[in-house]
């Protein structure tokens, strides 16, 4: 499964082996019973185009950030949007993967395998612990109590703080530690509530915003406000650290992009609406 | 169609299956309409649209000019074309011009649920007002502390006349016909409420969509909301029947007596103080679920009052299951809605399609799938309103360019459309 998705180079194949898993795999069993041990050893077909895109996620040098897919990009690579509501769902009530909501828009979910969300855990852990003295024992309650119980992306104040005196006493500066540290953010409406985040994803945020824009706007500078798919790909963006593919998969999947099939492949269109 | 309805006849076909074949044929084939027009007499876009549950047919329309226009949709006012095409002008309009009349935009207008006798307009002039059909005259004016946004009356009540408003304040209120006064207020939600509806399943029920996205749902008779839907607790589709159901479920909601109960543990939450005992009623607005990331702009309820349809403005659209207060988790494909205004959806006759605005589009969804089915492009801004009228099969849709549009099946209606008696002889 790795070695397939190396070496095959245009997302269009991509998107047709995604297609392929879908008629292969059926989707877990029937959604609305409870799920089974054999049903979650088989792959359902979100999950497929999931760790394709995990490993197709662009190596950034200046950042050490573990993979992360966006909702928009499995809505463009599995055709059943509500299939893949539900098979997420599925998956992040057996704790295989984790969503958040991210700031950059009204509806932008990001998904981190947990391993993955670990594995940064860990990172942000040990650059606290080498840069101050102060106790990170907080983050280890968090990672215990807090992960585990609470699967929203949002948590308000006093569960998180019921949550993480099972670990111990709590006070003001172990949640400002963890605020710092980038696991929590305030929401802005709700000065109780806060949201789950991933850490040291801030320059990259700003990225995914800022290069969505200048696609949308290298397209709407054409005087059809199209482009054909082949030469699209080949294209560096200036302002994002993310690949091009990253912010195509985004874009189609939100509804701002469409593609046609023309005769001489695909073409990606600014859709009207 | 004729071997259909000789089948019926024969009794190959059962009368319920014929007559859904034939709905679901007419409305899901729906386009401009090619024998239909109303002519809107509005000069400011059109906000708010129903044509009356008794008979189904007359529209009542609102507008942002503060005008109000009643059409027969059955009767056409004039023919034009040879007879092919039927006008339908206004029956009666109500102006600025006239003394009782709004003075800023009427946001909604519902006709009396038990005959059309009386209608009831809501405008951004904090009013609402009762007017009586026949004589045009306002019956009875409440004054309401905002802008009214949306006003609804029961169509099933029989033990009540309220008129549920929902305002840029954060209480709804219960105006009560009968005696001309407030009856209660409901309190719960933390911004304006945008959007109200009853309950098609019970009298006493009542849904709230405010702009804080939370979606509150009342007994009137109780105080405070029974039940808060929370996007985050979601079921997958359909709930089974119940002897073989499985609660997906985990978790449980952190609710007022889920507080109390951790307290008498022993342990104290870090910032907050100790909870006094409140009424089950105001606990309820402690509860800080939200039902969409932005405001609740449209709701429906489907007509066996099991599913409920709502639209945020984070342009999403969500289908809830009414009796376990879950999401579905059907994903509408929309990419954007109107945020500003409140929008009215629709739903077809058997609930098997939901139509919901989408700015300049009117969209066809199938309900459980989420796909969609047709898109209806006609208007030239944004569409605010949209009726569809089961007894015709007909969607009446209204929008920001002052136009009203009907949308009908292009299949030719097996009576023949009167034509115009244009000799001398008598017939």
């Amino acid at each position: 499964m790795g070695d397939k998705s190396e070496s095959s180079g245009s997302r269009k194949r991509r998107r047709d082996e995604a297609d392929e898993e879908e008629e292969k795999t059926e989707a877990a069993g029937d959604a609305d019973e409870a799920p089974s041990l054999e049903d979650s050893l088989m792959f359902s077909d979100t999950l497929v185009a999931l760790r394709i895109m995990r490993a197709q996620f662009p190596r950034i040098d200046k950042v050490a950030i573990e993979p992360f897919v966006l909702r928009s990009q499995l809505y463009s690579s599995v055709k059943d949007r509500t299939q893949v509501d539900r098979e997420l769902e599925t998956l992040k009530r057996e704790n295989m993967l984790r969503i958040f909501k991210l700031n950059t828009g009204q509806d932008d979910h990001a998904i981190m395998f947990l391993e993955d969300y670990l594995n940064q855990i860990e990172r942000v852990t040990k650059r606290l612990e080498e840069n101050k003295k102060s106790d990170t024992e907080v983050l280890e309650w968090f990672k215990k109590y807090v992960i585990d119980c609470k699967l929203e992306p949002s948590i308000d104040h006093q569960e998180l703080c019921l949550l993480l005196s099972n670990g111990g006493k709590v006070k003001d500066e172990h949640i400002s530690l963890l605020i710092n540290a980038g696991l929590l953010t305030r929401q802005l409406i709700d000065p109780n509530m806060y949201w789950f985040a991933i850490p040291n994803i801030g320059s990259i945020l700003k990225g995914l915003s800022q290069g969505r824009k200048e696609l949308l706007s290298l397209l709407k500078r054409r005087r059809y406000k199209e482009m054909m798919l082949a030469p699209l790909e080949k294209k560096r963006l200036r302002l994002s650290p993310l690949d091009i593919r990253f912010h195509l998969r985004d874009l189609i999947g939100s509804g701002h992009l469409k593609t046609l099939c023309t005769p001489t492949g695909l073409v990606v269109r600014v859709s009207k609406d | 169609m004729w071997r259909e309805i000789a089948n019926r006849e024969a009794g190959k076909t059962r009368p319920n299956s014929f007559k859904s074949r034939v709905t679901s044929g007419l409305s899901s084939d729906l386009q401009l309409s090619n024998h239909k027009d109303i002519v809107s007499p509005h000069r400011g876009s059109v906000n708010s649209l129903q044509v009356d549950l008794t008979e189904g047919r007359y529209l009542l329309s609102g507008a942002a000019d503060a005008s109000t226009a009643v059409f027969d949709v059955q009767r056409a006012t004039e023919y034009e074309g040879g007879g092919a095409i039927a006008k339908h002008r206004h029956v009666f309009a109500i102006d600025k011009q006239h003394r009782a009349a709004h003075k800023f935009a009427v946001s909604t207008a519902i006709w009396y649920p038990i005959d059309t006798g009386l209608f009831i307009t809501g405008s951004y002039d904090h009013y609402i007002k009762v007017w009586d059909t026949n004589s045009t005259q306002v019956v009875m004016n409440f004054k309401m502390p905002g802008k009214v946004y949306r006003a609804a009356m029961s169509p099933l009540a029989t033990s009540h006349m309220l008129i549920a408003a929902g305002t840029e304040d954060v209480q709804v209120r219960l105006c009560d016909i009968a005696s001309g006064a407030f009856s209660h207020t409901l309190s719960g939600h933390r911004d304006g409420v945008m959007t109200v509806e009853w309950s098609t399943s019970s009298e006493w029920v009542l849904v709230t969509g405010g702009c804080d996205g939370a979606i509150r749902f009342w007994d009137i008779r109780r105080a405070g909301c029974f039940r808060v839907l929370d996007q985050s607790r979601t079921q997958l589709g359909r709930r089974l029947p119940v002897l073989r159901r499985s609660m997906t479920n985990k978790k449980k909601t952190v609710t007022g007596n889920g507080a109390k109960q951790q307290l008498a543990l022993g342990r104290t939450p870090g910032k907050g103080s100790v909870k006094l005992r409140m009424h089950p009623g105001l606990l309820s607005t402690q509860d800080r679920a939200t039902a969409h990331y932005g405001a609740v702009t449209g709701s429906r309820v489907t007509e066996d009052g099991m599913y409920l349809l709502s639209a945020g403005s984070d342009s999403r659209l969500r289908l809830w299951d009414i009796e376990s207060g879950c999401n579905t988790l059907v994903n509408f494909e929309t990419a954007r809605l109107q945020t500003s205004k409140p929008i009215q959806m629709a739903t077809s006759g058997d609930s098997r399609l939901a139509f919901v605005p989408c700015m300049t589009a009117v969209k066809a969804f199938d309900l459980w799938s989420g796909e969609t089915s047709m898109v209806l492009r006609g208007h030239y801004e944004n569409v605010n309103c949209c009726w569809f009228s089961s007894q015709d099969q007909e969607l009446y849709t209204g929008g920001n360019d002052r136009q009203i549009l009907v949308w009908s099946s292009s299949k030719p209606h097996e009576d023949v459309s009167v034509a115009e008696d244009g000799d001398n002889w008598s017939d």
